[in-house]
């Protein structure tokens, strides 16, 4: 039966029935859940219950405006009062966040459902540039899938009709996206991508918790929890031992009594001298993002990538922050002698402790440095045993006051590396000897999938370099000295020691593999894409170092293709089925050129004797084949047609 | 809209096919189809657009996933909302003849073969719509209340064939142009004086069974109606007799335009326009004499009323 409906005008706004509404609110709510996943706990929390509250309050007749400018600028101020003022990329996300929950607020019509689901579909997009995991990729699945299916609803309504059943509707959704796919994926491959950023990437107001440029004990406390890689490193040829995989992030040389910092002017330095030992580790690492620029090398560092920098206390820096997964070709070997020579203004650095904090410690370093004369090394010696004997590891510390050093020494006698790297650099410096500390990630789990090394935030690691005549600056691990369990096992270790090694771990560290190894593919193959893997993956074509502009003309021409591809879709969609038919008009169309078109009213036979009588050359022939084109057409005899369509084919006038 | 967009908007509809009405039946091919986005398909261009660009910036590509995959949905719904149309045959184009002034339902009869089902076609003209969906054999009817404002024949114009299907990004259109013309009757007068008499009043009666007044009584004749039995009366008789009616016969009525005299053009066409519809209603035969034309024969009934009214619709203009 035909559904048959007159709506009075086109102007006139459509008003939305429930299903519709439910919809776009489902849609609008699976947008904003990725976006909620990457903010702060409360905020997201809060935007979340406003945004139920307003959706169902809103459901019957929208909120008076008053209230939701309130509401608007309630919200705002919490994004302020959570964030601080300074705006960031996580700000600006939570900002979107608060306009999209108080947006159902106003759902009348059809044009309001559109504009939610618009801009609902932001929010994933706002997500990914804070967080792009597969939990946020999974959620903004859902949530484009929803929003075209909403979208899809809001077309049935505007026309009036019951929407299909939901088969129907997936598979029409199906295919829309099979037919964009392949063109949506040849853009993400061979569209020119920016080599540098056309304005800046803001930072996020909240900074995660991580390797920076400052270390004060007790503050990785969060990070010593988190259990998500940071890194990822596959070894050409061999790997080192773990015990020496000691992965070098940011030094740190000035002291203040509190708070280690790097020292800027220092580090402008050039790096000095180095004697390298016989071995050689070739490795890329795989940097998850981190918005910092810190490229965390093996100790030490032979090669500087392009772009990458080296700092004095060779430290790798990245020339822009992280944001990105980013891959680098690097290539280290154990040090032998660094930096021989200690000149003066280093020294004096190295050596700096702030004249009114911790005078217990000083006094013990003054003591052990008169009683050891000019060895060096016995004091090392004095101290590590002493750390051996009477410290203890512990997560569980109190704040530091005011002495944090001599507290740490003296009182508690328990920490984790913070502590025990910053109490032995200081020790050593009251002892006068140059010392610095050094942080970075130390061990990493191999994955036996795939051969390569894990390396997580919670391996985050600081330990001491202390300068020796003759031998340079050697690295001093005192926290390994207390516990070296806790220092270079990794999470898989720790968790099968704490079971009994039951039947259900190992399958559990196994999906734990399984899940890094996809992740590692995802980041490899989606993530970390960028200008100079394009040139890579065009380079097998025998293209080479394609300029932007030749890459757009390559993009143009194959976009060009798919389109043409979905043209050819569309023709073909629209012509005739029967090949005999298609066969036939194309004949009467060769006809037609002369003025001898069959007119839509004529049998077949008369046209032929039509033309016959016009065309006598021809004639005979076509009146053969159209007394075959009826047999064929009308008395279904038997056997192929292929012989009467290529006679078709071939006849001319 | 300013005048200048209003002017170029009428320039380029001009130019779309077909250019001169055309005889049906119609298919729609890919060549008069046309594609342009809505307004909010441009505020998802949009959206898209300002999304590539920051994951670009960004050289975030899940970002750039995302927004890619949302382009190529678009364009894709594009291409669904040509296929909405291509393939679709106009059959035919039919309406009743209404009065002038009243809508007049345009029947667009819509069919397609290749099985694809179409949803929510709409048929716009002259600022009415009217939506349809083609049923399991691929047939559709599109209904459009056409405004009509003077009697005589009625261009329909370009009807314009449209869809938003699938996603509501992209208006779809093709225009019909079909080479008929649709009759419209004249307005008939509201409030008409009575009927027109001529000669002298004497009524004629004839015999009709479904009369009101009893006539006389005859023999029962195999065929009557039982009903027309009068039963008293047989059974004093002894056998059946029926009871005839008879029916006032009125006379035929002349509707003459010579007679209006004191009428202007059009409303005397209106005066006639009335009778016929006055007389169709009581009954009544009735004639029409028209200057230029040879008289209608008296009658009555549907054909006779169109005729007449066809008649009058057609008359030339003052």
């Amino acid at each position: 039966m035909n559904a048959v409906a007159v709506a009075p005008s086109a102007a006139a706004p459509v008003p939305l029935d429930d299903g519709s509404r439910g919809w776009a609110l489902a849609a609008a709510a699976l947008a904003l859940l990725p976006l909620l996943l990457t903010l702060p706990p409360g905020l997201a929390a809060g935007f979340g219950v406003t945004a139920a509250v307003t959706a169902t309050i809103g459901w019957r007749r929208p909120l008076p405006g008053a209230l939701r400018a309130l509401l608007a600028l309630a919200m705002v101020a919490a994004v302020f009062a959570v964030m601080g003022t300074r705006f960031g990329r996580d700000s600006g996300c939570a900002l979107l966040a608060a306009m999209l929950a108080i947006k159902p607020s106003e759902l009348r019509d059809l044009r309001d459902a559109r504009s939610l689901v618009g801009f609902a579909l932001f929010a994933p997009f706002a997500a990914f540039l804070l967080d792009q995991g597969p939990l946020v990729m999974a959620c903004a699945l859902a949530a484009v899938l929803a929003s075209l299916l909403t979208l899809q609803r809001l077309a049935d309504l505007e026309a009036g009709i019951a929407p299909p059943p939901a088969r129907q509707r997936l598979a029409t959704m199906g295919r829309l996206v099979a037919i964009g796919l392949p063109l949506a994926l040849l853009a993400f491959w061979l569209f020119p991508r920016l080599g540098s950023p056309l304005w800046g990437v803001p930072e996020r107001a909240l900074a995660r918790p991580g390797l920076s440029d400052s270390m004060s004990p007790g503050g990785w406390l969060d990070l010593m929890a988190d259990d998500t890689p940071a890194m990822r490193a596959q070894f050409d040829g061999p790997a080192p031992p773990v015990d020496q995989m000691y992965w070098r992030g940011p030094v740190l040389l000035d002291y203040d009594g509190r708070t280690w910092t790097r020292s800027r002017w220092l580090e402008s330095l050039p790096p000095p001298q180095v004697r390298s030992g016989r071995a050689r580790w070739d490795y890329e690492l795989e940097i998850e993002a981190t918005d910092r620029r810190d490229l965390p090398a093996l100790d030490l560092p032979t090669t500087v990538p392009d772009g990458a920098s080296l700092s004095h206390g060779f430290s790798l820096s990245a020339p822009r922050p992280l944001s990105a997964p980013s891959r680098w070709r690097l290539q280290s070997a154990p040090p032998l002698n660094v930096e021989a020579e200690l000149r003066p203004l280093v020294r004096q650095h190295a050596l700096a402790l702030p004249p009114d904090h911790d005078p217990r410690t000083r006094a013990l370093g003054r003591q052990w440095r008169q009683e050891a004369g000019g060895d060096d090394q016995a004091i090392i010696e004095r101290a590590l045993d002493w750390i051996r004997r009477d410290f203890s590891y512990t997560l569980d510390t109190p704040l530091p006051g005011r002495n944090a050093v001599d507290e740490f020494l003296f009182e508690t006698r328990s920490g984790f590396c913070e502590h025990f790297s910053s109490a032995f650099a200081v020790l050593m410096r009251a002892a006068d000897i140059p010392a610095r500390v050094v942080t970075g990630y130390t061990g990493g789990y191999r994955n036996p999938l795939g051969g390569y090394w894990i390396v997580r935030r919670m391996d985050a690691h600081a330990w001491v370099e202390v300068w020796l005549e003759g031998r340079g600056w050697t690295r001093v691990d005192p926290t390994a000295a207390v516990a070296p369990e806790r220092i270079y096992d990794t999470l898989e270790q720790r968790a099968s020691a704490a079971g009994d090694g039951g039947l259900g771990m190992p399958r559990l560290a196994d999906f734990g593999n399984v899940a890094d190894w996809l992740r590692r593919g995802w980041n490899d193959l989606v993530l970390g894409f960028d200008a100079s893997r394009q040139q890579a993956l065009l380079r097998p074509l025998g293209l080479q170092h394609l300029q932007p502009a030749q890459l757009l003309l390559l993009f143009a021409a194959s976009a060009a293709l798919a389109l043409a591809g979905m043209v050819w879709l569309l023709a073909r969609g629209e012509r005739e089925r029967d090949p005999l038919l298609r066969a036939w008009h194309r004949l009467g169309r060769r006809y037609a050129r002369f003025g001898l078109g069959r007119a839509a009213h004529e049998p077949a036979q008369a046209w032929a004797a039509r033309v016959a009588a016009a065309h006598p050359r021809s004639g005979p022939a076509l009146l053969a084949l159209s007394r075959r084109f009826a047999e064929a057409r009308y008395a279904a005899l038997h056997g192929g047609i292929g012989r009467l369509l290529d006679d078709l084919a071939r006849h001319r006038p | 809209m300013p005048a200048a967009l209003r002017d170029l908007r009428t320039r380029l509809q001009a130019l779309e096919r077909p250019r001169a009405p055309e005889r049906l039946p119609v298919r729609i091919g890919r060549r008069r189809i046309y594609v342009l986005p809505t307004r909010f398909g441009l505020f998802y261009a949009l959206l898209v657009a300002a999304m590539l660009l920051g994951a670009l910036n960004y050289n975030n590509n899940p970002a750039l996933l995302l927004a890619l995959l949302l382009g190529a949905a678009g364009l894709a719904s594009l291409i669904a909302s040509h296929l909405q149309l291509s393939g679709l045959q106009v059959d035919a184009v039919s309406a009743e003849p209404v009065q002038a002034g009243e809508p007049m339902w345009l029947r667009v009869s819509l069919s397609t073969r290749d099985g694809r089902r179409r949803r929510g076609l709409r048929g716009d003209l002259e600022g009415v719509l009217a939506w349809t969906a083609t049923a399991e054999d691929g047939s559709a009817e599109l209904a459009l209340p056409v405004p009509t404002r003077r009697r005589g024949w009625l261009d329909p114009g370009r009807l314009r064939l449209s869809t938003t299907q699938p996603l509501g990004l992209a208006r779809a259109w093709s225009r019909i142009w079909p080479r008929q013309a649709l009759l419209v009757y004249p307005r008939a007068e509201a409030h008409p004086p009575p009927l027109p008499e001529t000669g002298s009043d004497a009524q004629r009666s004839r015999v009709h069974p479904l009369g009101e007044e009893p006539h006389q009584l005859r023999r029962y004749r195999s065929g009557d109606a039982p009903r027309t039995i009068a039963w008293k009366h047989s059974a004093r008789r002894d056998s059946l007799v029926v009871r005839e009616y008879e029916r006032a016969q009125q006379q035929d009525v002349l509707l003459d335009w010579a007679a209006l005299h004191g009428l202007a053009h059009e409303p005397r066409i209106s005066r006639l326009a009335a009778w016929v519809d006055q007389a169709e209603r009581e009954g009544r035969r009735y004639r029409l004499r028209l200057p230029g034309q040879a008289d209608t024969a008296a009658g009555r009934g549907p054909e006779h009323h169109h005729a007449c009214l066809r008649a009058l619709a057609l008359l030339p203009r003052a």
